[in-house]
C-alpha cells in the first residue's frame, strides 16, 4: 500500500477545518500518517474543543502526531513554562490585547499537554518542524536564500525539511551546488571541493491548505480541504 | 594597514604579555580581542586590567558571559563528565576571584564588533558557544559569514588558528509543483568569503604550546598566523599555586590538542 503523510498546520482552534481535513483523508487512498506541525492554537477563537479532539481522537479519526508551533511557544512563554522569559515578541508585535486573547483562548488544563509536545520529528531522512532547525519562528519561504535553506537542512542532517511557519505551500529543490574550500593552518594548506546532494524544503501551508507527501515517490501534493468534495459534486474527481 | 586579532586569553598573563609584546614589535597598534579573557587560567583580574589599560576593543566570549550570567553552556561543551566537573570548578574559582569592576567590564562587552567588511565574534554570529571548526560543512560555514553580512568573519573559541577561504560556489534550485507549467529553475553564484580563526593566546589547542594570534592587512587582505613563545612554567606554577586542576598546567606544558572540546562541536547550546 502507498504510504502517504498528510502535513497540516495553523488550525488556530478551527475544529471545523480539522474535521474537514479528517474527512478528506478518509477518502485519500494509501496508508496515511497525519502530522500536525504546530499552531493548533491562536488568539482568534477558543481552542479548547480542537485541543480536546487532538488529544482524544474520535474512533474513526486518523491519529494526529503533533508538534508545537510559534503560537504554542508564545503561550508557554507567557505561562511561565520557559523560566523567566515571557512572550515579549508577541507583546511588542501584536500588543497586550492579543496576548490576553491567546491566554483566554486556551484552558490552562491543556498547557501541560502543549508543553509535552516535541520541537519536531525526524522521519526517514525528513525533518518535520514548525519553523526550522534553528528556531520555531524561522520563516522559510521560496524567497529565503538557498544558503540559509541548506544550513537549516544541514543542522538537522536531513534531506527534506517540511516547514509550516510561513503558511505558504511550496516545494523547493536544491538540485546541485558546489563550493571550493581552502584551509590554511599551521600544518599547511588543505583544499577541498564540496558538493550539495539533492535536498528539498517543503512549505506545507496552513489552515485548510495542507500537503500530502508520497513517501515512495517523493512527490508532494498541495490540497485545499473540502476541495476534493466540492469538485466531485461538479463532476471533477481529484485523483490522488 | 596591519591589525592584530587575539582570542581566548584565558587568564594566562605571561602569554598575553608575550603576544602584546610581539604585536608591539611589529608596530601594530590596532588590536581586536575576541573574548574569553578568563577561565582555566590563574590571573583573570590581571588579564582584564591589561586589556582595559591597553584599550583593546573586545567582544564577549563564552567564559566571559558564563562568569557574569551563570553557566550558560549545557554539558555538551565538555568531552566527559570529569572535564565538565573541572570546567565548573574553574568557573566557580574565577567567579570568586574576579572583582566587581571586572565582572561589570565583562558584562558590558559587546557580542560582536563590526569594522567595515569584517565582523569579529567569539564563537559564531549565532552564538558564543558555537564552534566554527576548520572542517565544518563548507556551505554552513559560508552561511555564517554571508548571513552576518560580512566578507571576513574573525572568530576564536576553537583554540585552533586557521584561515578558510570559501570560493567559486554556486547553488541551483528548482521550484517543483508550483502550479505553473514552466519549470522554475535558477542558479546562484555564491560570493567568496573568508573565516579567520585567531587561535588562542592563553590555552592553545593546535598541538603546539606556543600562543597564537593572527595579523590581518586590510589593504592586501593577507592574513598571517603568528606563534609566540612565552614562559609556560610561570603560568603552570601559578595554576598549581592557585589550586586550579593540575591538568590545566599539564596541557599547557604538553600542548594537549583536544582539551575540553565538545565531541559534537557543531552543537549549539540552547540553554
Amino acid at each position: 500500500m502507498i504510504e502517504r503523510w498528510a502535513l497540516i498546520s495553523g488550525l488556530k482552534g478551527d475544529l471545523d477545518t480539522y474535521e474537514l481535513i479528517q474527512k478528506d483523508l478518509k477518502k485519500t487512498p494509501g496508508n496515511i500518517t497525519l502530522f500536525v506541525l504546530g499552531d493548533m492554537i491562536g488568539p482568534e477563537k477558543n481552542c479548547n474543543k480542537l485541543l480536546h479532539r487532538l488529544i482524544n481522537p474520535k474512533s474513526n479519526d486518523l491519529q494526529p502526531w503533533c508538534i508545537y508551533g510559534w503560537w504554542e511557544e508564545q503561550i508557554l512563554l507567557e505561562s511561565g513554562y520557559r523560566g523567566n522569559q515571557r512572550a515579549e515578541a508577541l507583546r511588542i508585535n501584536k500588543g497586550e490585547e492579543v496576548v490576553k486573547s491567546l491566554i483566554n483562548a486556551v484552558d490552562k488544563s491543556f498547557l501541560d499537554w502543549i508543553a509535552s509536545l516535541q520541537f519536531g520529528f525526524v522521519e526517514l531522512d525528513c525533518g518535520l518542524i514548525h519553523g526550522s532547525s534553528k528556531d520555531v519562528g524561522d520563516d522559510l519561504t521560496l524567497d529565503t536564500p538557498p544558503l540559509t535553506l541548506l544550513d537549516r537542512l544541514t543542522r538537522l542532517q536531513v534531506n527534506r525539511l517540511f516547514t509550516a511557519r510561513s503558511t505558504q505551500q511550496f516545494h523547493l529543490e536544491l538540485t546541485e551546488g558546489i563550493v571550493h574550500s581552502e584551509v590554511q593552518d599551521l600544518a599547511g594548506n588543505h583544499k577541498k571541493e564540496q558538493k550539495v546532494p539533492q535536498k528539498a524544503v517543503i512549505g506545507v501551508g496552513a489552515g485548510k491548505n495542507y500537503t500530502l507527501y508520497d513517501v515512495g515517490t517523493d512527490n508532494t501534493q498541495f490540497v485545499r480541504a473540502g476541495y476534493q468534495l466540492e469538485k466531485k459534486k461538479n463532476g471533477f474527481g481529484l485523483h490522488l | 594597514m596591519n591589525q592584530a586579532v587575539i582570542s581566548c586569553l584565558h587568564a594566562n598573563l605571561p602569554a598575553v604579555e608575550a603576544v602584546l609584546k610581539d604585536i608591539e614589535l611589529q608596530g601594530i597598534t590596532n588590536i581586536t580581542c575576541l573574548g574569553d579573557l578568563v577561565g582555566y587560567g590563574p590571573q583573570p583580574n590581571e588579564v582584564i586590567e591589561l586589556i582595559k589599560d591597553k584599550k583593546i576593543a573586545t567582544c564577549q566570549g563564552c567564559w566571559d558571559e558564563d562568569v557574569v550570567d551563570g553557566l550558560d553552556a549545557c554539558d555538551c561543551s565538555y568531552p566527559s563528565q570529569v572535564a565538565e566537573k573541572r570546567g565548573h570548578f574553574a568557573h566557580q574559582w574565577t567567579t570568586e576571584k574576579l572583582t566587581k569592576e571586572n565582572k561589570d567590564f565583562l558584562a558590558n562587552l559587546p557580542y560582536s564588533i563590526r569594522k567595515d567588511k569584517c565582523l569579529f565574534v567569539h564563537g559564531s554570529p549565532n552564538s558564543q558557544h558555537e564552534y566554527l571548526l576548520p572542517d565544518m560543512d563548507a556551505f554552513a560555514a559560508l552561511e555564517r559569514v554571508e548571513n552576518a553580512k560580512a566578507e571576513i568573519l574573525f572568530c576564536g573559541h576553537t583554540h585552533q588558528p586557521y584561515i578558510r577561504e570559501l570560493a567559486n560556489g554556486s547553488i541551483a534550485v528548482k521550484v517543483k509543483n508550483s502550479g505553473s507549467k514552466d519549470i522554475q529553475k535558477k542558479e546562484m553564484n555564491l560570493p567568496m568569503r573568508r573565516i579567520v580563526n585567531a587561535g588562542s593566546v592563553g590555552e592553545p589547542r593546535h598541538g603546539g604550546t606556543k600562543a597564537t594570534y593572527v595579523v590581518y592587512n586590510d589593504i592586501t587582505n593577507d592574513v598571517k598566523i603568528r606563534e609566540v613563545e612565552y614562559d609556560i612554567e610561570l603560568t603552570c606554577k601559578a595554576i598549581i599555586n592557585a589550586g586550579l586542576p593540575p591538568i590545566f598546567a599539564w596541557r599547557l606544558k604538553n600542548g594537549f590538542e583536544f582539551a575540553e572540546r565538545a565531541e559534537d562541536a557543531s552543537h549549539v547550546c540552547e540553554r
